[in-house]
């Protein structure tokens, strides 16, 4: 007697990228499909791999610097956090006063730059053609404060390790403050358009549901994680570079769906702001910092992450005393995230593939380094 | 600076389940991390998930030693919602070794896994989907261990996918 | 019940067309119209390379020291020098800047002890051949001669 199985012929397989507009890069996705219900995937990743952690071992530390800024290149500031405090961790030294308040400022004007582009892309897979060109008008601002402070937009190789290569330009509180009373009403403005417009919500609620649990599971971090319920920021729960000094709430919400995600980004951006304001008004007076004539970390290991917009972004970087690290491990939040892909989107509808994978906010450039 | 002992109640309560296989439980740079025998890993993740809140796999990685007889270090770090901590477990293997896969323990295992074995040839016991994830699947050799340089390629599969003869 | 009425008067569809309506005023364009208003970048934009002479007798400020070339993670700095008998020091004879393969990160800036090389203001690199990518002394001293549009 054999079993009763699905017939072969009901399955059919379609290929979702590498070239497709809403796959954020060079994602395919393999989805095993009934008729419109996806009844698996498998992602297949790997056309942007560039081996970062290769090169890493066959540069200095210094030099390794603006290599990191690529992999998360809508993020490039945090990458640029995370690896100088890894390495800094490892000299056992920690930047000054003013350069720690600098670094603030702009990772969290990066974090807002990221999700403004994730906002925009987000609705335009959905089909809000609108938000994106408000978002990129908006994230213009944040990347003109990055052009006039480091001289780079997109991958600014904005610190050194030890603190920072360029002290503040003239009018930087100026223009940064004038950047907060300008876009918090813009993300009323957003909310307006999206948050309780009947086709957003009819498209995003209760569209992949990872709930608390399954996002430990698979070790998922940052909005997802948030969106679950579990109110945990790697800013709030191990404080680097003086987050502990800044007042701010870690948005969450309750359902862990894809709506849920969208709130919980949107009100990240209104606590960065709110962090950026009480940051601009105290950067202390002193040195900026100096990058170590010889960087040579004794013999060990470290593993520094930080809360990169995406979620937990670690370098784990082993030292053998010489001037080129013996290894750096990335461990990039996007990757790690998007494996709960399959998770989310099994017996959903193939239409809300799209919405899910521009839920997680993957960067390709992270995920296949 | 050097390693000092990790005290308290976690190291005690691992070395007296596991004894002697756990060799060192240390903190260097304010970080603790535990050495040990590589056939205890999965029983150790599972001790910490199950009664000691380590909940949340954070990375697999490994580490290259080609000079040494256990080729390579293996490091799982994992850390604790519940306790806001982490630890790192390490161990060494040969080259040929298959060390038993965390995938029934974490989840989050399995491209971890997958791409240890991509980037240094570690094939993990009881792993279901031990393919290559980063390198395109017919590649020849395992582009982070330390006898790989650079510039290296394969250069079979470069002329045949993407008929040039040099990658670079 | 209220909810019904807004949701039958379509109140959140028409939110979202005021705001579209309202960022219909001509002071919110934004667009640059490129290439016939050229972009102001920032002072410390880094863009092309440039070897700085020295403006009062026209000689290279560089004095073959090779830092740029250590420094470069890229390693695609050439720097070719001579020793000079008669001032004891290294005279630059060659200056090699492969462009294409530049990341624009600014060690090189950083490096340099003497301010003479510089990533300057100018952004359009763009070269016909692979080759028109790698600038040699004189291109790097000259810098690159945009074609500017009149509209």
């Amino acid at each position: 007697m054999p079993e009763t199985t699905f017939l072969d012929s009901t399955e059919l397989v379609l290929n979702m990228g590498p070239q497709h507009p809403s796959t954020h890069g060079v994602l395919r996705v393999i989805l095993k499909l009934d008729g419109e219900k996806v009844m698996g995937t498998e992602c297949v990743i790997g056309y942007l791999h560039r081996g970062v952690e290769k090169i890493g071992e066959n540069r200095t530390y210094l030099q390794f610097a603006p290599y990191v800024d690529r992999m998360d290149y809508v993020a490039a500031v945090s990458n640029g956090l995370g690896y100088c405090l890894a390495v800094e961790k490892l000299l056992n030294i920690e930047a000054p006063p003013r350069a720690q308040v600098t670094r603030v400022i702009l990772t969290e004007l990066n974090r807002v730059a990221s999700h403004l582009l994730w906002l925009g892309t987000h609705a335009l897979d959905i089909g809000a053609i609108t938000p994106v060109f408000y978002t990129f008008r908006e994230r213009e601002e944040v990347l003109k404060i990055f052009e006039n402070y480091c001289g780079a937009r997109l991958t600014t190789h904005a610190f050194r390790i030890g603190g920072l290569q360029y002290e503040l330009y003239d009018g930087f509180e100026e223009q940064v403050k004038a950047f907060c009373d300008m876009f918090l009403p813009k993300v009323d403005e957003y909310e307006e358009l999206l948050t309780n417009n009947r086709i957003w919500v009819n498209r995003l609620k209760g569209v992949g549901i990872l709930n608390a649990d399954e996002c430990k599971e698979f070790g998922v971090t940052g909005p997802v994680l948030r969106a679950a319920g579990v109110s945990w920021d790697l800013r709030k729960a191990q404080p680097y570079s003086g987050y502990e000094q800044y007042d701010f709430e870690i948005p969450t919400a309750q359902n862990g769906d894809t709506y849920d995600r969208y709130g919980v980004r949107m009100r990240e951006m209104r606590q960065s702001v709110r962090i950026i304001r009480q940051a601009v008004d105290k950067i202390p007076a002193g040195p900026i910092g100096k990058t170590p004539k010889v960087i040579k970390p004794p013999v060990g290991e470290a593993y520094v992450s930080i809360e990169a917009p995406k979620g937990e972004l670690g370098y784990f970087i082993v030292s053998d005393n010489s001037t080129q690290p013996y290894r750096v491990r990335v461990r990039p939040p996007s990757f790690i995230n998007l494996q709960a892909l399959d998770r989310m989107v099994r017996g959903g509808l193939v239409a809300d593939v799209v919405a899910i994978i521009g839920t997680i906010d993957i960067v390709l450039g992270e995920v296949d380094r | 600076m050097a390693a000092t002992p990790w005290e308290g109640e976690l190291p005690a309560a691992l070395k007296q389940r596991f004894g002697d296989q756990i060799s060192e439980c240390s903190t260097y740079l304010g970080q603790n991390f535990a050495v040990v025998k590589a056939e205890a890993v999965i029983p150790i993740l599972e001790f910490l998930k199950l009664e000691a809140d380590f909940d949340y796999l954070v990375d697999i990685t490994a580490v290259d030693y080609p000079n040494r007889t256990e080729r390579f270090e293996l490091f799982y770090i994992l850390y604790s919602f519940a306790r806001n901590e982490r630890v790192r477990i390490k161990t060494a293997i040969a080259d040929g070794y298959k060390p038993g896969t965390a995938t029934a323990v974490h989840s989050v295992a399995n491209w971890l896994e997958r791409e240890v074995f991509d980037m240094f040839g570690v094939q993990f016991a009881g792993h279901p989907d031990m393919r290559r994830i980063l390198m395109p699947e017919e590649w020849e050799g395992f582009p982070l261990r330390k006898d790989y340089s650079i510039i290296k390629q394969d250069d079979r599969w470069v002329k045949e996918n993407l008929g040039i003869e040099s990658g670079q | 019940m209220n909810k019904f009425l807004r949701s039958i008067f379509l109140v959140d569809l028409f939110q979202g067309l005021w705001v579209t309506f309202r960022n219909q005023n001509p002071k919110y364009i934004y667009t640059e119209q490129y290439p016939g208003e050229r972009p102001k970048v920032a002072e410390r934009y880094r863009g092309a390379p440039r070897l700085n002479i020295n403006p009062d007798n026209g000689e290279t400020l560089c004095i073959a020291c090779n830092l740029c070339a250590l420094a470069c993670p890229e390693t695609l700095i050439v720097v070719g020098s001579e020793r000079n008998e008669q001032t004891r020091r290294k005279d630059l004879t060659t200056f090699t800047y492969d462009l294409s393969r530049c990341m624009f990160c600014g060690l090189c800036e950083d490096a340099c002890p003497v301010d003479a090389l510089e990533l300057t203001q100018d952004f359009e690199l763009a070269a016909y051949t692979r080759d028109g990518a790698i600038w040699d002394r004189q291109m790097l001293e000259e810098g690159p001669r945009p074609t500017r549009y009149k509209f």
